[in-house]
């Protein structure tokens, strides 16, 4: 397939390569395949005259579902299938009326929510008034099993469509994080549902729930179990933050720089026996929950989440009890004195309208190229108050009270769109707090494989003394080269705040003659207010010297965006 | 000349840094550490700074990957240690604002800030410069703060000798604008020609350089421990003209028999203003030319007086300033004490001499030292002037004003403190040491005071509380608190352990000896309460403790 020297190149390049260096070669490859697929099938303008005709729409977050979405376009068309491939933020809401093959490709994010591009789309179907009757839909719904709402938003949008008056074309698919087979699998249903002669209309389905044991091994996922080497708490004394490195070794690990793990926290012992206590409930006596005999110790400390109550949960307590509650911020062991069960029953039944222990997720801060066999992650212990009563993050506390030595359990999340560019590309990194992490993750690799791009570092946080994340490896890479620019912007440590995007509007002229090379940008970090003013920011800059218009400058950051060279991980 | 051999970095430094440049800009420019470039350190103390850092934080920052926490230390010049009140309340707000918040009076009669973080030295210098102060040559090798007999009493024409430090000062100041220019925004100097230097040339001087003047007949600036020490000669109220001693210098260096502590030596009598300062002046071209600026060790004048010879080193004096030098008039020293509690001078103005343990101005429990000086310093009333053994006069006050003055010392507890102190702890002293002193290596000013309050119950116990012995340490052999010319000198060698200095005399003439080594407290406090007990039985009426240990032999003369 190669021609020769395009093979003895190939050769050349994996004679020298190390393990790992194959290994993420390998990786780039996989990458590189899906974009060009990706660019190739948006710009395929469907022709106009062939009976068979499908709409792919997509909603997607991370880009999986917008991966699939592609793959299957691209099949649909080997089988002379008229697939047009859309993003749900692009879609014509007119058009639905006009559509009568209508795929959806939908995952779910935040807590059962559809992914923010697909938010207007979801709105959208959900005011009534107008009907679709001419509609044939399928949905097929991303999703995650370790999250209690698998697939919430696929269920949603499937339903409501069918209430519009669309017809199903299959029951719903909703596919773990393992997704490819399910989905192709259903997809050949499908067309050939629609498209083999004898065309037969399916009687809507009720989607199946599916059985989740909160906090036990999700279906199509690896959880590690892991043990904690080092724990760290990286801000000096006087500082208003705790941010925990934690150092965690588990056997046959696999993960990328740019991806997160996700953990599910236990609650705090201490609340879990007041709990007890107050019911008068002995650690060892079970119940019954989802169909399996369990202590409520083990459920109370591993299962539910008894600490942030959305008021959905708190309402539901209230029918339980019967009473009218007008709080809307309490945790378990706060409705239980104010509002108490009576009797046992009526416990057991108040644990059933808990919903179960979501995962939470933390961006790696190592490179399996450096720390194989070893994942690091940067917890800030969430700090909030509720009625002036100082309170700390579920998952985010278990961490920062973790040893050495103790055992974890976690999953890998990966996170595609974010990854490093070729190793001779350069980059610039925006993370300021927790946001490091990633960039630590990157560092480490891109030293490891000795990248010839150039590394611009734009760090922030509250004080210098106090608050400067991996401080010292960071000037370490600065004096290697590793870094070849690096700027910090600490808020406190004078009159005027002073943050990241000021340190970026302050070396505007040059991170734009970046941009304009070719420059790779990141953006990790808390997603309100830092990444939409950096992105601002990056606006500004762009228009000011570029000397463009701020129309000129938007088109600018699109082609960027289009171009791959801008990738975010917020949270 | 020493300059055959190769010289040491620091000269080169020096040579290169465009006039104590050098590229301390870009210094404070890199965001992502606390420090200075290894050059710039160097050079900056020329504008009186040290980079430090808390060796207590040390490990736990390394753990937490943070740098080492590193600050600067500031030094104020104050020729003669005198402040008004509005720049003592100056210095109060800095210090709260930019540094530490402690103030410390140093054993050369300035004040010393410390922990500045590198964003604070630049608004720290400016908001002293609205006060009128700077910190311009007080470390570096270079003339240091000049020193002068602080207390108004002294003598009826106090002042007149007083002026000397200033004018000795202004004359050995750098011609370099750096500091205005690196500091104040001053507009950058084009053709450095307009700042050359006929003194310090671009070399500057091989090592530090110290400057004294003494009223006798007391010896609070510890005239003989300085490069050049000034004897004021005062004939029925006239000041004449000064004694000169040269070659005082105390610091030694463990295991370095070449270096040694060693006390100036007096080589002559200048009549007038003129003739000594031209004096002075040419005592430091001398060691300017001839001091050794390969070895930094040895490279203080004392050396140089040593390897010239004295009477090479007064002719070739004589030579470049043109007059011989008269013999030196006949001084005594009988003391060398800070007169605490209240003291009227000859003008009939009244001063208050406060005792700052260790020159440490903060507030303590029980003892608000510096909220009283504050409010003192907001009336107005009062100058303050800084003593060699690091105390505070609240000087100047007219009479009138007394009663207000002495209501707010009442009210804090500061009369208490001063005049209900045992005389070992008014006449002791200690350097700064630890956390920030680099060179420490062991306690000394936070250590000191507990141990004064244990030896106190041995000066009990032999009824010898009315003897004033000098007691000082320091926690390295370097002698900032001067323990060699104590009567009980401790030199720290390690942490907890000191080396036991003993025969010194009460007026700072003669230099002690090491009498035991690396005691730990134990041994130091078994050692002092056999040499107490033996002294109070056995002394001579008036003997003091210093002069006993030499009849003793404890230590040779
Ligand atoms: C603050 C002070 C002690 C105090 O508690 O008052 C002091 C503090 C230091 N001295 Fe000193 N010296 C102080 C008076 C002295 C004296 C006493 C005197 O001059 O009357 C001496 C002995 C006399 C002499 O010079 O021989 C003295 C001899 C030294 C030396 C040894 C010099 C030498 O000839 O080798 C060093 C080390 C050096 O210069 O290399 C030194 C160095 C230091 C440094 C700057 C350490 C360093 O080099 O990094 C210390 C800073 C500690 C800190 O954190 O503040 N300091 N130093 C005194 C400030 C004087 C001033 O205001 O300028
Ligand atoms: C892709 C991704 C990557 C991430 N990477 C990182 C990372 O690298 N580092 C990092 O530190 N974080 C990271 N996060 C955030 C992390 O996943 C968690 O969201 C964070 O740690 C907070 O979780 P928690 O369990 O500690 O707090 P939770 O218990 O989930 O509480 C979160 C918030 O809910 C509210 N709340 C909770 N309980 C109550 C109550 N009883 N009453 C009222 N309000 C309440 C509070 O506002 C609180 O701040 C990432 C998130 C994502 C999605
Ligand atoms: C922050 C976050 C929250 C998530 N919440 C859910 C959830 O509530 N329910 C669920 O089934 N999947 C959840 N997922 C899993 C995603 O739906 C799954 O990773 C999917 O493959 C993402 O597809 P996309 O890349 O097209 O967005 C969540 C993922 C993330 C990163
Ligand atoms: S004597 Fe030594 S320890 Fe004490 S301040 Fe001077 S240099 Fe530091």
């Amino acid at each position: 397939m190669l021609t020769k020297e395009k093979q003895l190149q190939v050769q050349a390049l994996v004679k020298e390569a190390t393990k790992e260096e194959l290994a993420w070669i390998n990786g780039y490859l996989m990458g590189l395949i899906g974009d060009s697929l990706t660019a190739v099938e948006e710009n395929a303008t469907p022709l106009a005259t062939v009976a068979k005709k499908i709409t792919i729409a997509y909603g997607t977050e991370t880009g999986n579902s917008k991966k699939l979405a592609t793959e299957l376009a691209s099949k649909a068309k080997k089988k002379m299938i008229i697939a047009k491939l859309v993003s749900l933020d692009q879609y014509r809401f007119a058009d639905l009326q006009k559509e009568t093959n209508f795929l959806t490709i939908i995952s779910t994010q935040g807590e059962g929510e559809p992914p923010p591009a697909a938010k207007k789309f979801y709105d959208h179907i959900h005011q009534n008034g107008f009907k679709l009757d001419k509609l044939n839909f399928g949905v097929l719904a991303l999703g995650d099993t370790s999250y209690p709402l698998f697939c919430k938003a696929g269920e949603d949008v499937d339903q409501q469509l069918e209430k519009l008056g669309g017809k199903r074309i299959l029951p719903i698919q909703k596919c773990d994080v393992e997704y490819d087979e399910d989905a192709d699998k259903w997809f050949d249903e499908v067309l050939d549902q629609l498209f083999s002669s004898k065309q037969t209309t399916v009687a809507p389905v009720i989607a199946i729930p599916v059985k989740y044991n909160a906090g036990t091994k999700p279906a199509g996922k690896t959880i590690y179990e892991g043990t904690v080497l080092s724990h760290i708490n990286l801000n000096d004394r006087g500082s208003n933050k705790e941010t925990w490195h934690l150092e965690i070794a588990a056997e046959n690990l696999t993960y990328e720089a740019g991806d997160s793990i996700g953990i599910l926290p236990k609650n705090d012992p201490e609340t879990v026996n007041a709990i007890l206590a107050l019911v008068s409930l002995s650690a060892s006596d079970h119940t019954a929950y989802k169909n399996e005999q369990i202590s409520f110790l083990d459920l109370l400390t591993n299962k539910l989440n008894i600490a942030n109550l959305s008021e959905k949960v708190i309402q539901r307590y209230a029918t339980v009890v019967d009473a009218t509650i007008a709080e809307t911020k309490l945790d378990l062991l706060g409705l239980l004195q104010r509002y108490p069960t009576k009797g046992i029953e009526q416990f057991e039944a108040a644990l059933q309208v808990l919903i179960a222990q979501s995962p939470r997720l933390y961006t790696v801060s190592s490179s399996p190229v450096s720390q194989e066999s070893e994942v690091h992650i940067t917890v800030a212990r969430d700090i909030f108050y509720v009625e002036q009563e100082k309170k700390y993050g579920r998952c985010s506390d278990f961490l920062s009270k973790l040893q050495t030595n103790e055992s974890i359990s976690f999953f890998v999340q990966k996170n595609k769109r974010f990854k490093l560019p070729e190793t001779d590309k350069d980059i610039i990194m925006i993370g300021p707090g927790t946001g490091i992490a990633a960039f630590r993750s990157f560092l480490l690799e891109r030293d490891a494989l000795g990248a010839t791009g150039k590394n611009w570092l734009f760090f922030g946080e509250q004080h210098f003394e106090s608050d400067f994340l991996y401080q010292t490896e960071i000037q370490n890479w600065h004096a290697t080269g590793v870094l070849t620019k690096v700027q910090v912007a600490f808020s406190r440590d004078q009159q005027e705040k002073i943050y990241v995007q000021h340190k970026m509007l302050e070396h505007g002229a040059e991170l734009f003659e970046w941009l304009d090379a070719g420059a790779y940008v990141y953006i990790c970090g808390k997603k309100d207010p830092m990444s939409t003013d950096v992105e601002n920011c990056l606006l500004e800059i762009i228009e000011l010297h570029g000397n463009k218009t701020s129309e000129e400058a938007k088109t600018y950051f699109e082609n960027i965006k289009a171009a791959h060279r801008y990738h975010k991980d917020v949270y | 000349m020493a300059t055959q051999n190769k010289l040491s970095t620091i000269e080169t430094i020096k040579t290169a840094s465009r006039g104590l440049r050098g590229s301390i800009v870009e210094s404070l420019d890199d965001e992502i550490t606390g420090a200075i470039r290894e050059d710039d350190q160097a050079v900056i103390k020329f504008h009186g700074m040290y980079q430090q850092d808390d060796r207590d934080r040390r490990e736990e920052r390394a753990e937490k990957k943070l740098d080492r926490l590193y600050t600067f230390m500031i030094r104020l010049r104050l020729p003669g240690g005198f402040v008004t009140p509005l720049q003592w309340i100056a210095t109060q707000h800095i210090a709260g604002e930019h540094a530490t918040g402690i103030i410390k009076i140093t054993s050369r009669q300035t004040l010393q800030l410390h922990g500045l973080i590198k964003s604070r030295i630049k608004p720290t210098i400016q908001a002293f410069n609205a006060a009128k102060l700077d910190s311009i040559a007080t470390c570096g090798d270079i003339n240091r703060n000049v020193l002068c007999s602080s207390h108004p009493n002294e003598s009826p024409i106090h002042k007149e000798v007083f002026a000397y430090a200033d004018k000795i000062s202004e004359l050995l100041m750098p011609k370099t604008k750096a500091y205005y220019e690196i500091w104040l925004d001053g507009e950058k100097i084009v053709d450095r020609k307009e700042e050359e230097d006929p003194l310090y040339q671009d070399r500057y001087m091989p090592r530090k350089f110290k400057i004294a003047i003494a009223i006798p007949p007391n010896n609070d600036v510890d005239v003989f421990a300085n490069d050049i020490g000034l004897i004021a000669v005062i004939e029925n109220n006239q000041l004449i003209g000064f004694n000169i001693s040269i070659g005082g210098g105390l610091a030694t260096t463990h295991g370095n028999p070449d270096t040694y502590a060693r006390l100036g030596t007096v080589i002559g009598f200048t009549k007038g203003e003129e003739n000594t300062l031209k004096a002075v002046y040419e005592i430091l071209t001398i060691q300017r030319d001839y001091g050794n600026r390969s070895d930094r060790k040895l490279s203080r004048l004392k050396y140089t007086v040593d390897k010239l010879g004295v009477e090479t080193y007064k002719t070739e004096l004589e030579k470049r300033i043109g007059f011989k030098l008269e013999p030196a008039k006949t001084y005594t020293f009988k003391t060398r004490v800070d007169h605490f509690g209240w003291q009227a001078d000859a003008n009939g103005l009244n001063n208050y001499t406060i005792l700052v343990e260790n020159g440490r101005v903060t507030d303590e429990a029980g003892l608000p030292l510096k909220t009283a000086l504050l409010e003192i310093a907001k009336t107005g009333v009062a100058n303050f002037r800084f003593t060699c053994t690091q105390n505070l006069i609240l000087s100047d006050i007219a009479t009138e004003n007394k009663a207000v003055v002495q209501e707010i010392l009442e009210r804090f507890g500061i009369i208490k403190h001063t005049e209900g102190s045992s005389n070992i702890r008014k006449n002791a002293m200690a350097c700064v040491a630890l956390p920030t002193c680099p060179l420490a290596l062991a306690e000394a000013q936070r250590y000191l005071p507990s141990l004064i309050t244990k030896i106190e119950g041995i000066v009990e116990k032999y009824e010898l509380t009315e003897e004033g012995m000098v007691i000082r340490m320091t926690g390295c052999p370097n002698g900032c608190a001067r323990p060699y010319l104590a009567e009980i000198g401790f030199v720290g060698t390690a942490p907890g352990k000191y080396n036991l200095h003993l025969g010194g005399d009460r007026q700072g003439e003669r230099l002690n000896k090491v009498y035991k080594e690396n005691l730990d407290e134990l041994a130091i406090l078994d050692t002092i309460d056999l040499l107490f007990k033996d002294y109070s039985s056995e002394r001579m009426k008036e003997e003091t403790f210093g002069d006993y240990s030499i009849r003793k032999n404890w230590v040779s003369a």
